[in-house]
């Protein structure tokens, strides 16, 4: 009857579910993988988990470099339209101007992305939060700020958007300041929100904290004190170092120019460089104490050793060594007060060809000293020449040889330290130094004491003087190398010394570029600077004062 | 013999419903583990934040200009000119 109907519905039925089953197992096993990648192409990704980037303390754990995360707030124009109301309410909050936001959201209404602000403040984000606005979001940013802003740039440095080191021990210390981003695996939906942590591939690894050896308060006091020489002077640049003597850490190093590391907009270039350890100059006088070191330990010449000087200048070969004045017979240690080129060449030439140069070399002026920071100069000292005594003479008063001011430094650490050699450092040191010796002890503490002398009344520097205090040091006045050879109008002026003179706590070298005016030497440029900057740290490290106390 | 071999089955069969409980136990658990963990991160970052904010605070309150300007304006403190000493 019609039960072949009844068949062809069976037949077509089971037909039907055969070639479903069938591609069934069909997609399941021959195209599972191509379309399970596809699947997740589309709705899993892999996305970073942020680190935080070490933060960089002083040695009192002030923070020198924090970074902090801030919120860029954006909207989706083509989503949602936000009333007149709102953006009022938000462009007050973001400080924008109202008319020309509504503007800007209106005139491209397709738009899927509008930064409304990038790296807001917290308490923008938390501002517009409140306002509880549907189609505002936000995206977390990390932004590194630096509290202490120009007085510590050069030491410090700076990162690039990518949070990468640029500068400074930012960039020497990169691969330990720097967070590892995690990655981990979720699931989104088509609006881009994630719904679900599926699988965490990498843990975040938060970036290591970094101690420097410099020590905020100094730092400041010399960059103001630095800025204020400066302005007074007209002076085109300069540099201060300061190291403890005990360590060889450095507790400040402040140049000016500076910049500051907070401030984006400001195109970076003038002011970068770290010129206390860039830049090179010719010593000038500061090198004569270590001829004098040099002259005592021969064996020839004491404290006491008198030395002809008249007629207030000396020839030797080419060269005419002059002293502004004559002063005719004078002791070593009067020569070293007084700063006489005369009667220094004569000493120069009376020791051992090599004599000063072994002294220079042994202490480490010239050599690339490593103390963490990039830009290091290496400097130029070299033997060559020696035999000649017009290069003998020139060196022993400081020309002829370029060195930074950090080498400078570490000249003096050996004699404030007694005698030792000690890596400088930027680095907060755990424990008591690799110090190694290189002059004798007693010979070190003779220079000191001969050194004194420098800031009494009568010598080069007496601004240089601490009330309370006995303070060593030396001037030293040279002139920049021009295009037509020596420059008589540029100076640098220089100041290198210690405090207190009987039991040193550190070394500080003052450099200040073409001073303008009356005054261009050291001794009245950079030695007044040393004594406001020594005077004021050896009350905060809490020094005894070793001076008696005329009243 | 055939009563060993439907015992054997019972068994099995027991131990395959408990461990299915268990997997229904485990995944369950390690949803709640992992949303914890998820809360700890956040708790975590948020904290950090905060950290870093309260950081940023206090070095600009306690920064040197700072503690010098009020010494001298508002607590009318000045600088000793020379060391003065008290002996005890």
């Amino acid at each position: 009857m019609k039960a072949w109907r009844h068949y062809l519905l069976v037949v077509v039925f089971f037909g039907a579910c055969a070639g479903m089953a069938v591609r069934v197992v069909y997609l399941n096993v021959r195209d599972s993988d191509f379309l399970q990648g596809q699947g997740n192409a589309r709705s899993i990704r892999t996305e970073p988990m942020p680190a935080f980037r070490g933060v960089i303390y002083d040695r009192h754990g002030e923070p020198l470099a924090v970074s902090t995360p801030v919120m860029s707030i954006w909207t989706d124009p083509s989503f949602v339209t936000l009333d007149v109301s709102a953006v009022e309410q938000l462009a007050t909050i973001l400080k924008l101007d109202p008319i020309t936001l509504q503007m800007e959201l209106r005139s491209d209404a397709r738009r899927e992305f509008y930064y409304l602000k990038r790296r807001a403040t917290w308490q923008e984000y938390e501002d517009v939060r409140a306002l509880g606005l549907d189609g505002v979001y936000f995206q977390r940013e990390y932004r590194r700020y630096y509290p202490a802003g120009d007085t510590t740039a050069h030491v410090v440095g700076l990162t690039g958007v990518d949070d990468q080191g640029l500068e400074g021990v930012e960039l020497t210390f990169n691969d330990q300041l720097r967070g590892q981003y995690g990655r981990k695996v979720v699931l989104k939906d088509r609006r881009g929100q994630i719904i679900k942590d599926l699988e965490y591939l990498e843990a975040p690894r938060f970036g290591k904290d970094l101690e420097l050896s410099i020590d905020l308060r100094l730092q400041f006091i010399a960059h103001r004190e630095l800025q204020a020489a400066i302005a007074a002077r007209q002076a085109s640049s300069g540099s201060i170092v300061m190291a403890d003597a005990r360590t060889g850490e450095i507790l400040a190093m402040v140049n000016e120019p500076s910049y500051n590391p907070n401030d984006f907009s400001r195109s970076l270039g003038h002011g970068v460089r770290n010129q206390a350890i860039t830049d090179t100059y010719e010593p000038g006088s500061t090198i004569k104490p270590f001829t004098v070191l040099a002259a005592l330990a021969s064996g020839r010449w004491e404290a006491g050793s008198m030395i002809p000087t008249a007629p207030g200048y000396y020839r030797v070969g080419s060269l005419l060594v002059q002293d502004p004045l004559n002063r005719g017979t004078i002791s070593l240690n009067t020569a070293l007060q007084k700063s006489s080129q005369v009667a220094i060449a004569k000493v120069a030439l009376d020791l051992d060809p090599r004599a000063v140069y072994d002294v220079l070399t042994r202490i480490g002026i010239g050599e690339y000293m490593g103390v963490g920071l990039p830009g290091e100069a290496a400097g130029t000292l070299n033997d060559r020449g020696l035999n000649n005594p017009v290069v003998r003479t020139t060196l022993a008063y400081g020309y002829g040889l370029a060195i930074s001011p950090l080498h400078l430094t570490q000249g003096y650490l050996a004699f404030a330290s007694g005698g030792l050699r000690m890596p400088l450092t930027i680095l907060k040191q755990p424990g008591p130094p690799r110090a190694e010796r290189v002059i004798e002890e007693s010979l070190a503490r003779e220079v000191v004491e001969m050194m004194e002398s420098v800031t009494a009344r009568e010598g080069t520097a007496p601004g240089a003087r601490v009330p309370g205090y006995r303070v060593s040091g030396k001037t030293g006045t040279s002139r920049k190398v021009g295009a037509q050879g020596y420059d008589e109008t540029r100076h640098v002026a220089l100041f290198a010394g210690l405090a207190p003179a009987s039991d040193p706590r550190f070394v500080m070298v003052v450099v200040i570029n073409e001073p303008k005016g009356e005054e261009v030497g050291g001794g009245a440029v950079s030695g007044p600077v040393f004594g406001q900057v020594a005077g004021r740290a050896l009350r905060l490290l809490g020094v005894r004062p070793d001076a008696e106390r005329a009243i | 013999m055939k009563g060993a071999q439907s015992w054997f089955i019972l068994a099995l069969l027991v131990v395959v419903v408990a461990s299915g409980v268990q997997v229904a136990l485990k995944s369950h658990e390690v949803r709640r583990l992992h949303a914890e963990l998820q809360a700890a991160q956040r708790t975590q970052d948020e904290l950090l934040a905060e950290y870093s904010r309260l950081l940023l605070e206090r070095s600009t309150q306690a920064a040197f200009h700072n503690v010098e300007r009020i010494a001298e304006t508002e607590l009318s403190m000045q600088f000793p000119d020379a060391v003065e000493r008290l002996e005890p």
